[in-house]
């Protein structure tokens, strides 16, 4: 297990380090915490693009890309990332640890003064960025909204979302709209750029064998660009369905329909009932022992896969499938009486115990991975749950069968997105 | 037969032995790690349909799709499932398949002993019926749906139907809808008898795990089962020309843009071993200093928007077959195509630099070290190497010990006017 300990820098950065000596490289892992707002949203997953294209110092992305590879390959990315009605912008860098490269010293202080340099330090020309590259990169970013077709479950799962929290701020999609998209300039983004940088609460997560004195010593000096004040961040607002269920129905010229049903859980992470709505989601379709599994694909044949999952920070769960057209009502109704079945305590032991054993293997698997690490903390940050693996292994074995009928009944069908092939089936 | 091998800058070793008649088992010990990951594989892939087993009768032809649909039926067992018993001790199991292997997986936190045991049972003990080979048809019918709609699996085909005139690789992984109805009980037991005898096998190991328990536990599972020596499998490939089979193959998909794939097809083929993997690992030193990240012609070529940061370039090294692919989203296909072959061109011309080959050569060794952070990595790579002669933890030595003018020659010889296909993606205009 990693061993976790924080600290606040001078500049107001909260600082995390997780030593753990089982990885060859080192994560380092810059985040930014923002509101989602439908009218951010755009130039928030827009400018870590363009930063990305060059710095003071490193003024192409091919100088930028050799003196990363000239690092044994180090690797710098940027991630935007929606979690509950927030959104995260990463900056992660992962490189070799330098206890193995003989002869080596001092990578982590040179990769974090590179990751630095791109996010606090880009390339600008009178109080904007460089006018080619945010011309260059609104062009790449339209091309990723509009993208979000070319992977249909993903495209399904997305406007299910949207439709669902249509008048929410979740339902805002996180690479934003060609509309907003439009609208900015170098000057513009540059504004608002630096606007984030200086407000939005920021955390650096620095993961393996490294020393913890020693990143604290590191990161303050390497991380001292100004701040002012922090922004507010809302709370998620998590509801419950009362209404009548939607259903929304989509054509498009595919082979296979795409099922998705969005469901309000009204739990959150770090709410008392998210551990026995974790079993729920488990037993009904997490694993290849669930519900769904087991009477979608095989025992109807309809599908080759079929799960569900939870947003944990929305108190929301999806379930997906990817189904003949024509089956769309089939399939629906065998996968309501899963929901429902679970509800009515139709939970056997042997369910209970498999998703038990199930759940507690991927706390456990959670350690192996450095980016699953940070993660977790990330989410225990949000959700004010500051538990490591024995303690969510803990929260996990108190949960009693009785509890998971209990959250079941919470559960309540919201949207039911069908994206259906031409010329299918009725619906 | 056994061994250890050790590589001092991974700082990991590698324990194996051969347990009799021929399955090979190895073990890499990583201290710490609660996980424990397993790989139990056949050489045996979706190239595999045409073979004669020596003293077992002739040759035989299968449909293709059988070395995929044995995959998902051996999960099923007299009463139940497979996975059934791996949850109940909390691992989770998996299988895939590709042109020329099956590997069948778990990992695992507890119970490490026990799950080795399912999964050592499951794969040995075959269990198909009439019924259940047919309603297994509606699932892999859907997971070919799945794929039909996928752009980046359909470019990828698609070229190789380009690039293939012959060649099974050419060929769908699952098969087609209409090939997998020919499958039926009695050919996924030929296919299972003949592919999954232990001398055609290997495990792979990798976690916090004593591996002497382990090469007992095989041993005693494999040694009660009897098996006889099985003679010499003889895979049959029809003859390939060398050149391509088509220019150009152009489909329409729901997409937002284009997608292009160039493919250069490998001239010389029908070895492997160290040199299989000695011309594989100058191929991508080649990808790497033409087309990495850092090159001038992949900036150029981003800098005018005709690729994203997800262009890809890599290479295949099979004993029959090999290719090397390029390509991504585009918004103009052809222009990326001819940029491409004149970026290739003038590279070819002016030759990499000793300092660009060193450079290169850095990287991947941070790269190769990074990469065994992964249990996973390393246990589906090791055995596929494995059939093909190659011992994979040996590639930074291999890396090494390439020349600068080797690996120009393989740059100047690998892509020629002849031996490239292409293949496009074009959006579906609404109708």
């Amino acid at each position: 297990m990693s061993e976790l300990q924080r600290f606040t820098l001078p500049g107001g950065m909260n600082l995390f380090v997780h030593r753990t000596n089982k990885f060859k490289t080192v994560l380092a892992q810059l985040v930014f915490h923002r509101a989602l707002r439908r009218e951010e949203v755009t130039a928030t997953a827009l400018f870590p693009a363009v930063l990305q294209r060059g710095s003071a110092g490193f003024p192409t992305r091919r100088l930028l890309a050799y003196r990363l590879e000239e690092l044994y390959g180090s690797e710098l990315a940027a991630e935007v990332v929606k979690k509950g009605e927030r959104l995260l912008v990463s900056f992660s860098m992962e490189l070799v640890n330098d206890r193995y490269l003989p002869g080596e010293n001092g990578l982590l202080g040179r990769c974090l003064e590179i990751l630095s340099e791109v996010v606090a330090r880009p390339l600008s020309e009178g109080g904007a960025f460089k006018a080619e590259y945010v011309s260059q990169e609104k062009e790449q970013h339209e091309k990723v909204i509009r993208g979000l077709v070319n992977d249909k479950a993903a495209y399904a799962m997305e406007r299910c979302l949207q439709e669902m929290c249509a008048a929410e701020p979740f339902g805002v999609f996180k690479y934003g709209t060609l509309s907003e998209l439009a609208k900015l300039e170098p000057e513009n983004l540059y504004g608002f750029y630096r606007r984030f940088l200086a407000e939005s609460p920021v955390d650096l997560h620095v993961c393996g064998e490294v020393d913890a004195a020693a990143v604290k010593e590191l990161a303050g000096r390497i991380f001292s660009f100004p701040r002012s004040g922090t922004a507010e961040i809302p709370a998620t607002l998590v509801r419950k369905q009362d209404g009548e269920v939607r259903y929304v129905r989509e054509e498009m010229d595919v082979n296979q329909g795409k099922l998705v049903l969005g469901f309000r859980t009204g739990i959150k992470y770090g709410d008392d009932n998210y551990f026995p709505l974790l079993m729920y989601n488990g037993i009904l379709g997490g694993f290849p022992h669930s519900k769904l599994f087991l009477n979608v694909r095989e025992k109807a044949s309809l599908a080759y896969y079929a799960y569900s999952r939870l947003e944990k920070h929305k108190g929301l769960m999806v379930i997906s499938s990817g189904i003949e057209t024509g089956n769309y009502d089939k399939a629906l109704e065998i996968i309501n009486r899963q929901v429902e079945c679970i509800a009515a305590g139709e939970v056997s032991e042997e369910e209970f115990a498999n998703t038990w054993q199930g759940l507690r293997n991927q706390f456990l698997m959670e350690d192996d991975h450095q980016g699953l690490v940070v993660n977790r903390a990330i989410d225990g940050e949000l959700a004010g749950l500051h538990k490591d693996t024995d303690g969510l292994l803990a929260g996990l074995a108190a949960v009693q069968p009785d509890d998971v009928v209990r959250v079941a009944r919470e559960v309540k069908l919201d949207t039911v997105y069908f994206l259906a092939g031409k010329g299918g089936g009725a619906a | 037969m056994k061994g250890v091998q050790e590589n001092s800058l991974l700082q990991e070793k590698i324990i194996w032995q051969r347990v009799e008649p021929g399955l090979e088992v190895f073990v890499l010990p990583k201290q710490g790690y609660n996980k424990k990951y397993v790989t139990y594989s056949a050489n045996f892939g979706s190239i595999d349909s045409h073979f004669i087993v020596e003293g077992e009768g002739g040759e035989l032809v299968v449909p293709d799709g059988v070395a995929h649909f044995l995959e998902h039926k051996l999960f099923e067992e007299e009463g139940g499932n497979v996975f059934e018993r791996f949850a109940r001790l909390g691992a989770s199991s998996n299988a895939f398949t590709n042109f020329n292997n099956t590997s069948y997986l778990f990992s695992c936190t507890d119970h490490f002993t026990e799950c080795l045991e399912i999964l050592l049972d499951f794969v040995q003990s075959p269990y198909f019926t009439k019924e259940s080979v047919e309603k297994e048809k509606g699932i892999i019918e859907q997971e070919i749906r799945m794929y039909e709609d996928n752009p980046q699996w359909r470019v990828f085909f698609n070229l190789l139907t380009a690039l293939y005139r012959e060649h099974p690789v050419k060929k769908d992984i699952a098969g087609t809808v209409e090939s997998i109805r020919q499958i039926d009980e009695h050919v996924l037991y030929k296919c299972y008898r003949t592919f999954y005898h232990p001398s055609n096998m290997a495990v792979f190991v990798v976690g916090d795990v004593e591996p002497e328990r382990v090469f007992t536990q095989v041993s005693e599972n494999i040694v009660r089962r009897g098996y006889s020596r099985l003679g010499e499998i003889r895979r049959i490939y029809p003859a390939e020309p060398k050149m391509p089979a088509r220019d150009c193959v152009v489909q329409e998909l729901v997409v937002s843009q284009p997608i292009l794939n160039l493919g250069f097809k490998e001239e010389e083929v029908g070895f492997d071993g160290e040199r299989l993997f000695r011309r594989e690992a100058a191929t991508g030193l080649v990808l790497d200093c033409v087309l990495g990240s850092s090159s001038r012609l992949y900036n150029e070529l981003y800098e005018d928007g005709l690729i994203d940061d997800e262009f890809e370039a890599g290479h295949v090294a099979e004993k029959d077959y090999g290719h090397t692919l390029l390509g991504g989203e585009t918004k103009d296909p052809d222009r990326l195509y001819q940029r491409l072959m004149e970026g290739i061109r003038q590279a070819q011309a002016e030759g990499i630099s000793a300092e660009i080959f060193a450079h290169h050569r850095r990287k991947l060794m941070g790269e190769f070290l990074k990469s065994f952070n992964s249990l996973e990595f390393i246990a589906n790579n090791f055995p596929a190497y494995h059939f093909k002669g190659i011992n994979f933890f040996n590639y930074l030595e291999t890396v090494h010990s390439l020349t600068l003018e080797e690996v120009n020659k393989r740059l100047r010889t690998h892509f020629t006017d002849s031996n490239h296909a292409r293949s496009i993606i074009q959006p579906k205009k609404e109708k």
